[in-house]
């Protein structure tokens, strides 16, 4: 029972690590916390649910176009909705949350309550250590996440896109001497943001189906990471979101399934009282 | 127009509210006794949001304490309903002193964050805990009034409407409600002249959160039956929405915004349930383009 329990937590870790990534990129930028980012998590569902399932597009194909398109949408967004606010965090924060709440009411309208699910990549379950069987679907999941991760940190760490992203979360106005654009670099990175809580969606609904409103607790859990990880610190993005799927399916299997998401919220209190900056956060957050 | 005759024509508007029972029937009663819970909400939740620049997500939540606890004390053990909303309105003020303590001294994203994750845990909880709450089928609890008559709770509702009113004028034109400005405006500012800036922001969200769960424990009697949709995110939406549209940072803009988007979604219902929808897209579009809202348009418009 226990080695199963973790595996499902590692799983859900990197999920939900991948998911932070987006949320804390975003921020450290551009110290804007996106609200509707459950809603793009469940919008690129969707759409591979619809390229893979009603067009019959490959899966691969499928997703690869259902991120494009989320990266694309997330770049319009952050266009017209929160450019315009710059200066005002209040108002970005009203304006992704209204957001987040339009999206969730147009996919009811036109998807529907039910369950939508896109087919899965692989079939099967294998033998893990001998210890219990696992299904491939959450296995190439977990591997998947783990790869994009990698890509995020080597983007951040080694490229000359990723030393501006560095450079702009420090001291925005001193990159902006230094000639940096920073109109379109939070246009990018707030689309990069959306992408890669749409990468999370690909790959998390073959497992989870997606409805109007299931984008609302993995946002949460994502929010609870990027606190508890630090305002910003990608690091803690990783070792926040491992933590907390841990602990989050742990505490399902021993204490109670009702109550798996409070268990995000008793961490988020704790942190605050004890961490308020974080584990990896810088202190003047 | 100016301060005293948006005073004069809130108070007409209050008196016509008042003798409304001589004239609409039944159905129109509930739809002014609904908007008034949503001027309580609106105004108190405008205090926080357009005063001090701190966006609550949990206001609706706040609502949902004052109506819960209210209800399960009468329910469970009897105690009367007006004692009761008195006990639900103090819990919720205890939820908000705590959230504020713990959140603002972090700044305003930590309060918006944690704010929403305790809206969707309150939620959790009232679905999970059937047994207390009865979930989502709903706790039966007794009026206020012994004998049930829409004119006595529109009453009600408008006095505690007045109260909540009263109380967010004060505050704003006190000497508090200047350093509420004065920490919006610049915070570092504010601070550097002596203003207490996270003891300011936590005093406007405490008495915001209480008089949410005031607002919540009448609504919850009044309507008889306590559901989880009363502290649901579409309803901390709809509050939202209203004083953005209705004009945010504004004393009458949530009065406004309450009583258009009340009396809207009316008529939308006609074709289905579509109001948050297309409150969501007008609220987007306002705060987009017109941050102001009505009353800031007009106030453009009267000025020019």
């Amino acid at each position: 029972m226990l080695p199963l329990t973790i595996m499902n937590g590692l799983v859900m870790g990197v999920i939900y690590a991948l998911a932070a990534l987006g949320v804390s990129l975003v921020v450290g930028i551009m110290n804007v916390v996106n609200f509707a980012h459950g809603e793009l998590y469940i919008l690129a569902g969707y759409f591979s649910f619809l390229f893979a399932d009603t067009l019959g597009l490959h899966p691969f194909v499928a997703i690869l176009f259902s991120v494009s398109l989320v990266f694309l949408i997330g770049v319009a967004i952050e266009a017209t909705l929160i450019r315009p606010t710059y200066g005002n965090d209040m108002y970005s924060l009203i304006l992704t949350f209204i957001l987040s709440i339009v999206l969730q009411n147009a996919y009811l309208l036109i998807f529907g309550p039910y369950p939508r699910k896109p087919p899965q990549w692989i079939a099967g379950a294998s033998n893990v250590f001998g210890l219990f069987f696992y299904g491939n679907q959450r296995l190439i999941a977990l591997v998947t996440g783990m790869l994009i991760i990698a890509a995020v940190f080597l983007l951040v760490h080694r490229t000359w896109f990723g030393l501006i992203i560095r450079a702009a979360s420090q001291d925005r106005e001193m990159a902006q001497w230094n000639g940096v654009n920073t109109t379109r670099l939070n246009m990018i990175s707030f689309g990069l943001g959306c992408a890669l809580a749409g990468a999370a969606g690909v790959i998390l609904s073959p497992v989870f189906p997606v409805t109007p409103t299931s984008g609302v607790p993995v946002a949460l859990t994502a929010f609870v990471v990027v606190v508890l990880g630090g305002m910003g610190s990608l690091k803690g993005c990783v070792v926040g979101g491992l933590l907390l799927g841990l602990v989050e399916n742990i505490g399902a299997a021993y204490v109670s399934t009702g109550y798996k998401n409070v268990f995000g919220f008793i961490i988020l209190i704790l942190v605050l009282l004890f961490r308020p900056a974080g584990l990896f956060g810088r202190k003047e957050a | 127009m100016n301060e005293r005759n948006q005073l004069a024509a809130l108070a007409v508007f209050g008196l016509l509210c008042a003798i409304s029972p001589v004239f609409l029937d039944d159905y129109k009663l509930h739809i002014v006794i609904v908007s008034l819970f949503y001027v309580m909400m609106a105004s108190s939740w405008n205090l926080v949001a357009g005063y001090t620049g701190q966006v609550s997500f949990a206001h609706a939540a706040f609502a949902g304490i004052g109506a819960y606890v209210s209800g399960i004390l009468a329910v469970k053990m009897g105690i009367h309903p007006w004692i009761g909303v008195l006990c639900g309105t103090a819990a919720a003020g205890i939820f908000g002193l705590l959230l504020g303590v713990l959140c603002l001294k972090m700044g305003g994203i930590y309060l918006s964050l944690t704010t929403l994750g305790f809206s969707e845990i309150l939620h959790i909880v009232i679905t999970n805990e059937y047994e207390v709450t009865r979930g989502t089928m709903g706790l039966q609890v007794p009026g206020l009034l012994e004998v049930y008559s829409k004119a006595g709770y529109l009453w009600i509702m408008l006095a505690a409407a007045a109260v909540v009113l009263v109380v967010v004028y004060r505050m704003i034109h006190s000497r508090i409600g200047l350093n509420f400005r004065a920490v919006q405006n610049d915070e570092t500012a504010a601070a550097s002249l002596g203003v207490d800036v996270v003891h300011i922001r936590v005093l406007a969200f405490t008495i915001s959160s209480l008089l949410a769960g005031l607002a919540g424990g009448l609504f919850g009697h009044y309507l008889l039956l306590i559901t989880p949709q009363i502290p649901s995110l579409d309803q901390q939406f709809l509050v939202l929405s209203m004083t953005v549209i209705g004009g945010m940072g504004s004393f009458l803009g949530p009065v406004i915004g309450s009583f258009v988007l009340k009396i809207l979604s009316e008529y939308i219902r006609a074709y289905g349930e579509y109001h948050v929808l297309a409150f969501g897209i007008v609220a987007l579009i306002m705060a987009r383009f017109a941050p102001q809202g009505i009353v800031g348009a007009f106030r453009k418009r009267t000025s020019e």
